[in-house]
């Protein structure tokens, strides 16, 4: 980052963090300071809000600190000049940002949770390798928005509980709707590079290690290390199967 | 006779380690394992620890140990490939290394220069496990005197001289790292009272935040982020013949490892600074010290060897207040005690007492660690370096998934990935901003001991704060707090300065009259 806009963000941080202690502190005082918490009799040293309330005003001296600095040095000045609502567009490092973090939160939040763990790491590891490694921008775009529709209908299924529903019928019935939009991702990628040589590589690479990195972790957790995977549906269920049948 | 004792049990428990195989085959995959977490650039130590601690959670704690102070020995080690080779540091621990060991590389002499950092690193790693049973014991014994008074202040001072030194851009942006990682300490339910503190009602809290996740989150996604948004690619990787020890380059650069072995040990016992600072202190060191300065950041051997000798022997320094206060002494260290922690270990003061073989022992491993290296290093340093031909969008997702999956199974919590993420992206913001990440992560750990110390000695001295000032060890802790706080201050600086200044031109009067 360049100093001005250093400052600049200094600015905002001062901001957010003189918030943040009296956040803290407003928080602290509804604890028991004199009162009894327990069937215990309080006082003001073995309160548990002295530690935190100590923090809190350290935070609340640095943050001035913090703010004065971003003052002196131009930065209040930077981003008041600089502020508008407007929407400038986003740059290519930004639509990056976007994709990594719509990868990491779905996958963490949404698919982990609800979805196999094998088709989970599959899923992610497809989008976030293909759409990295191709390294171009109008690519990056369409991939990232076609992830972003999928996940969004997956959201609409989890948070109106229709996946419930339907997993009455079949239990895996998410598992292969989640296989499907694996599958519609590779095609739809597919077609966006089949006529480049090198990014038709770069996808077939993807996939494979999309493919081989589940095949060698949800083993080794599940059967070396004992530990159950966060969720075990379509996939893992026919792992079990294979396993205990060769065992 | 009590130095000669624990040599004893030390050379006691290099044999019981070597004569379980399974040992000798955990320290070579893990030094490999290490080597290759260093030589690509956006993995790091750290991180490597942090990773594999998910894998020893079931091992017990000796053959656990192995593989996290190999791997984490392995990878301060392995920085200098991607340093020497495409200029880029492998590890931020390297990236001194960087400024003459691809001028080497580039002079055709990057087999040297690796044989070179091979040696310079195993001698490093060997004087810091020196240092490693022969301070700690004893630091152990002084601290057996602290009390709550102390202990509050000792994690207070971490934190501040961790912010300190860490910070690159403001001084007072580390110390407010440092007091948010203390913050999260706070969200759990209090050790003395068991009130709930900042859970929100969410019984998954109760708890506190997991040290481990956020460990993990706070190396593990900034560095995904950064790779992947940034664009940072490897370059192409300089050619070598083949690595020689070149132990009489290492013999004729004695001083400078000696030299680069204790600023290294130093620099590693103070809490939360890590190997990088004592790579770039050690290479001005050398600099500094050198009859050829002008050689410097040309392909100067002298700087290569420095720098690694310090990074590694900065491992064995990191290591004497984790083991003798409980305080990391570096983000890898801070990782260890972390895994320490899972294992029933609960390093400081009394760990001489409830695990008196455990320092010796560590003492072996990172003796053990140190040959591993050396010998992967001479072998297969040829092989390891095609890791660097692997583009980051592969790998780095791949990590993604590998951070996710340990910090899961740790605990089986999936609430432990709800956390990990924020803290991980709020860490990313943080370092854009220039805020260091490891005070944070000390104020984390340090945070329990600092909360419960403060109100158990209020509580001993009836709410009085006069024993601070009246206890030796405590006043001259905060003395020290004080006067690093104060020296950030303008005026204090230009006073300092103005008595320096004085001081020194009376010296240059005398000598001239």
């Amino acid at each position: 980052m360049k100093k001005k806009e250093l400052r600049r963000a200094d600015f905002i941080t001062s901001i957010l963090l003189l918030l943040f202690s009296l956040w803290i502190i407003v928080e602290t005082l509804k604890m028991p300071m004199k009162d009894t918490f327990g069937g215990v009799q309080n006082v003001w040293y073995v309160s548990p809000a002295l530690f935190p309330l100590i923090i809190s005003i350290f935070i609340m001296i640095l943050g001035a600190v913090l703010f004065l600095h971003s003052i002196k040095t131009g930065g209040a000045k930077y981003f008041l000049d600089n502020f508008s609502l407007r929407y400038k567009g986003l740059s290519e490092k930004n639509i990056r940002f976007i994709g990594i973090l719509l990868a990491l939160l779905t996958f963490v939040y949404l698919d982990i949770p609800r979805i196999d763990f094998f088709i989970s790491v599959t899923l992610f590891l497809t989008y976030f390798i293909s759409v990295f490694y191709f390294d171009d921008k109008d690519l990056l775009k369409k991939l990232t928005l076609f992830y972003f529709i999928g996940s969004i209908i997956f959201i609409i299924l989890f948070v109106f509980d229709i996946s419930k529903i339907i997993n009455s019928y079949y239990g895996y019935f998410i598992d292969i709707l989640a296989l499907f939009f694996y599958l519609s991702y590779v095609i739809y990628s597919w077609r966006k590079v089949r006529n480049n040589q090198i990014y038709k590589k770069r996808l077939v690479l993807s996939l494979l290690v999309a493919i081989i990195t589940p095949l060698i972790l949800c083993p080794t957790f599940r059967y070396f290390l004992l530990v159950p995977l966060p969720k075990e549906g379509l996939i893992i269920q026919f792992m079990h199967n294979i396993y205990y049948f060769l065992k | 006779m009590f130095i000669f004792e624990q040599l004893y049990i030390f050379f006691q428990q290099i044999f019981i380690l070597i004569a379980n195989p399974i040992n000798v085959l955990i320290l070579f995959g893990s030094v490999l394992l290490g080597i290759i977490f260093g030589a690509m650039p956006g993995l790091t130590a750290t991180l490597g620890v942090g990773l594999l601690t998910t894998l020893t959670y079931g091992m017990d704690t000796s053959t656990s140990m192995v593989a996290l102070l190999a791997i984490y020995v392995g990878a301060i080690y392995g920085g200098s490939y991607a340093s020497i080779l495409i200029n880029i540091p492998g590890t931020a621990a390297a990236a001194a290394t960087a400024l003459d060991g691809y001028p080497l590389a580039c002079q055709g002499k990057a087999g040297k220069a690796l044989g070179l950092t091979t040696t310079a690193s195993a001698i490093g790693t060997f004087i810091g496990m020196l240092f490693v049973i022969t301070i700690a014991p004893l630091i152990s014994a002084f601290a057996l005197n602290f009390t709550s008074f102390e202990f509050f202040l000792l994690a207070f001072f971490g934190i501040i001289i961790s912010g300190t030194l860490t910070s690159q851009d403001l001084v007072y942006k580390g110390w407010i790292a440092g007091f948010l990682g203390l913050f999260l300490s706070c969200v759990g339910r209090d050790q003395l009272q068991f009130y709930p503190r900042f859970t929100f009602g969410l019984t998954e809290l109760d708890g506190g935040i997991n040290v481990v996740p956020v460990l993990i989150g706070a190396f593990g996604i900034p560095q995904i982020i950064q790779m992947l948004r940034d664009k940072i690619t490897s370059g192409e990787a300089k050619r070598f013949q083949r690595i020689l020890p070149e132990f009489t380059e290492i013999l004729h650069h004695f001083k400078d490892i000696i030299r680069s072995a204790l600023i290294g040990v130093g620099i590693g016992a103070i809490p939360g600074i890590g190997e990088d600072i004592a790579g770039w202190v050690s290479y001005g060191a050398a600099k500094n010290s050198s009859k050829h300065p002008e050689r410097f950041g040309k392909g100067e051997l002298s700087a290569v060897i420095s720098t690694e000798t310090a990074n590694n022997s900065c491992i064995g320094g990191a290591m004497i207040p984790l083991l003798s206060l409980g305080v990391p002494g570096s983000p890898p260290a801070a990782m260890l005690l972390g895994a320490l922690l899972l294992h029933g270990i609960q390093p400081g003061p009394m760990l001489i007492y409830d695990h008196p073989l455990f320092i010796p022992q560590v003492g072996a491993i990172l003796l053990l660690a140190s040959f591993a290296m050396w010998i992967t290093g001479m072998l297969l340093a040829k092989q390891v370096i095609k890791v660097l031909r692997i583009p980051p969008p592969v790998f780095m997702p791949v990590i993604a998934v590998l951070c996710v999956i340990g910090s899961y199974s740790l605990g089986l919590q999936i609430f432990n990935l709800y956390l990990m993420v924020p803290i991980g992206i709020l860490a990313y913001f943080l370092t854009e901003m220039e805020f260091p990440i490891a005070p944070l992560v000390i104020g984390v750990i340090l945070g329990p001991m600092a909360d419960a110390s403060l109100r158990r000695a209020l509580m001993v001295s009836k709410g009085s704060f006069l024993p601070f000032i009246t206890r030796p060890v405590s006043l001259i802790l905060i003395l020290v707090i004080l006067l690093m706080v104060v020296s950030q201050i303008p005026w204090f600086k230009i006073l300092t300065k103005r008595i320096l200044n004085r001081m020194f031109s009376r010296k240059i009067d005398k000598n001239i009259s």
